[in-house]
């Protein structure tokens, strides 16, 4: 935008105040009311209207603006009352002009103005237009790695309340297995000292020396030995089976990780489940389980597994001295329903809305990371199922997970 | 700053009545039209207003003759005091040679003259002149109001009393301290003029005659 910097409040000179007036028009009316020729020039002389050749003894009137006389009106005629009457006119046209001109120039200055702040402030806005553009950039890129790094915790998380709920199985299946093991081997030790003494008979026997061999039968009361010994051995044999049960239960825990569908029926996960957990609650709750009939379905058996272990476990940790849990199978509305209750302490209500929330624990430090309910709802709503809790302080807390038919 | 053209033989410059809205300006210039008698005055010229508010300015031109022949002329102007006039009143002020502060008494109105002064500064700077040196007096105006409406004289002097600026009481409705205002302004503008014109020298005007020429005694 280029404008000419005149400024509004300069002085004005009598060929700039009559620029742009309708000239010819003047002309014609200063000679109508001058009844004659005309001159009408500036105080140095310069023609701006009328009659090119000076006048030989000219009337005057001086034309003034502001305080100073900027020109003449002359004429040939002798009329000074007219003579002064059109000056006094051309005064009135050229205060208009001044006060137009004025008025247009001041307004053209603070246009240009506005215009230049507006253009200033332009470029300001496009200046931190691109630095939000950078910053938003450089958010964008945080934000990224903060969801990376978030998702690598949260993963490293989930592994860990994984481990945590495999430490708890380990310590109950160690706790089972340790049991049987300890007195098969005290059978075995004694099975050893039977069959010391069986060769101690035996090469009697061989000798002949069969006074010397009934007095040792005697001696180790042989007859209860051959009792004993079958017993001893079926025994172990016994327990020797319930090792093998709680390794092959173990296996349903060993494919956690396993990805592949698999058709199960839900019943036999929820009876591994009660298995795994029974070791570690015989002696403080009563285990009941109410299993109706169910399809089988398609699903990830090793993740479901780790959710009816991970709420059997709560449940356990949530019962006072003598307890009981309940789990109970049923269709309703093409919904497999799993229910798992304990009459234990009870979930106050207003934890009840954030107990599947990350890390939302009420135990104390250290007992688990807060993920295992959250990898519950997870994992169910993996399967396009959903898990729900009702519970009442000091009566107990049930767990329902509902997973879609079929 | 002063203009001097040598073919016309002429000085002349600009004086800037600046203020609040409502705060007198345009009053004070009615009044210097009556009150002043110099060789030259011409007529207040009222850009445009609406319902009595400056929309543009009104400007006042004065001049006289120096020994030396030269006109020496004067304009007045007032600026729009509305905020919203701001990028007029500024080229208002544009190459002001001077100052008069016109300040409303009132005590309603304090908040709106200190704005105002703010402003003054502000836009003294963004033309391009310099705040401490520029020819500057403070008026507080319609001191014919009640006592209780307005600041008494301490007040305001006590406001005043690290400025360093001439400060004068008025009442432009009835046309007291007008004359006096204005005749400080000259007093300041003078000396900057003579630097830049040789007033006294070349054309024998000292400062008591300036004032006296101008205001017409
Ligand atoms: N009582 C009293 N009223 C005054 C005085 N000076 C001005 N006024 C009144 O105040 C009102 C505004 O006066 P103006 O001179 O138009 O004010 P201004 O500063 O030019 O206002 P803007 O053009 O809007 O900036 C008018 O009604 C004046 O009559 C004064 O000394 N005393
Ligand atoms: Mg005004």
């Amino acid at each position: 935008m280029e404008l000419e910097p005149h400024t509004f409040d300069r002085e004005f000179d009598l060929a700039e105040l009559l620029a742009g007036m309708p000239l010819a028009r003047m002309a014609q009316i200063l000679a109508t009311l001058l009844a004659g020729e005309f001159r009408l020039v500036t105080v140095g002389g310069q023609l701006m209207l009328g009659r090119a050749e000076p006048f030989a003894q000219p009337c005057h009137a001086a034309i003034r603006h502001e305080l100073e006389t900027l020109g003449h009106l002359e004429s040939a005629s002798d009329g000074e009352a007219r003579l002064s009457a059109a000056a006094g006119m051309v005064e009135l046209v050229l205060q208009l002009s001044a006060r137009y001109r004025m008025a247009a120039d001041l307004h053209t200055e603070t246009v240009q103005e506005d215009y230049a702040a507006l253009q200033h402030q332009h470029a300001a806005l496009k200046e931190s237009e691109a630095r939000y553009k950078t910053l938003s950039e450089e958010l964008e890129e945080r934000v990224r790695q903060q969801v990376e790094t978030l998702e690598t915790a949260q993963r490293q998380l989930y592994q860990a309340e994984k481990l945590a709920s495999i430490g708890q199985l380990a310590a109950g299946v160690a706790h089972e297995i340790n049991n049987p093991i300890g007195f098969i081997r005290s059978n075995l030790s004694t099975a050893q000292q039977y069959v010391r003494n069986l060769e101690r008979l035996a090469a009697l026997m061989k000798a002949g020396d069969m006074a010397q061999f009934q007095a040792l039968w005697n001696e180790a009361d042989m007859a209860f030995v051959t009792e004993d010994f079958a017993a001893l051995l079926g025994e172990s044999v016994a327990g020797a089976d319930r090792v093998a049960k709680i390794v092959a239960d173990l296996k349903g825990f060993s494919n956690v990780d396993q990805t592949e569908e698999e058709i199960v029926n839900l019943n036999d996960n929820l009876r591994f489940a009660c298995n795994v957990i029974a070791g570690q609650i015989k002696d403080k709750a009563e285990l009941v389980l109410e299993l109706g009939e169910l399809p089988r379905i398609l699903c990830l058996p090793g993740h479901l597994n780790q959710v009816f272990l991970n709420l059997l476990l709560n449940a356990a940790q949530s019962l006072p001295d003598q307890g009981r849990i309940k789990v109970c199978s049923d269709v309703l509305n093409h919904e497999i329903r799993i229910l798992i209750s304990d009459n234990g302490c009870g979930i106050p209500e207003g934890n009840l809305d954030r107990i599947f929330d990350p890390f939302f624990t009420t135990r104390e430090v250290g007992s688990g990371t807060g993920l295992g309910l959250t990898v519950c709802r997870d994992i169910v709503q993996a399967h396009g199922g959903r898990i729900g809790v009702e519970s009442k302080v000091g009566a107990g807390t049930t767990f329902t997970v509902y997973l879609p038919v079929g | 700053m002063a203009e001097i053209d040598e073919v016309n033989r002429k000085i002349t410059l600009k004086l800037v009545y600046y203020g609040p809205a409502q705060s007198g300006k345009t009053t004070n210039l009615m009044r210097l039209h009556d009150l002043l008698a110099p060789d030259l005055k011409g007529e207040v010229m009222t850009l445009e207003t609406q319902n009595d508010r400056t929309l543009f300015f009104d400007l006042l031109p004065l001049g006289f003759r120096t020994p030396s022949g030269w006109l020496v002329k004067l304009k007045l102007f007032t600026v729009p005091g509305q905020v919203a006039h701001d990028a007029t009143r500024k080229a208002v002020l544009s190459r002001a040679d001077g100052v008069v502060f016109v300040a409303d008494s009132q005590r309603t109105q304090s908040v709106n003259n200190a704005e105002a002064f703010q402003n003054l500064e502000e836009n003294v700077q963004r033309v391009g002149l310099d705040f401490a040196s520029v020819p500057l007096v403070v008026q507080f105006n319609k001191r014919d109001l009640p006592e209780a409406q307005i600041l008494s004289e301490e007040e305001v002097r006590a406001r005043w009393a690290q400025a360093p600026w001439p400060l004068v009481f008025s009442s432009a409705l009835i046309g007291e301290g007008v004359k006096e205002t204005f005749a400080r302004l000259l007093e300041q503008v003078y000396p900057v003029l003579d630097k830049f014109c040789a007033l006294q020298e070349s054309h024998g005007v000292d400062r008591q005659s300036f004032v006296a020429a101008v205001t017409g005694g």
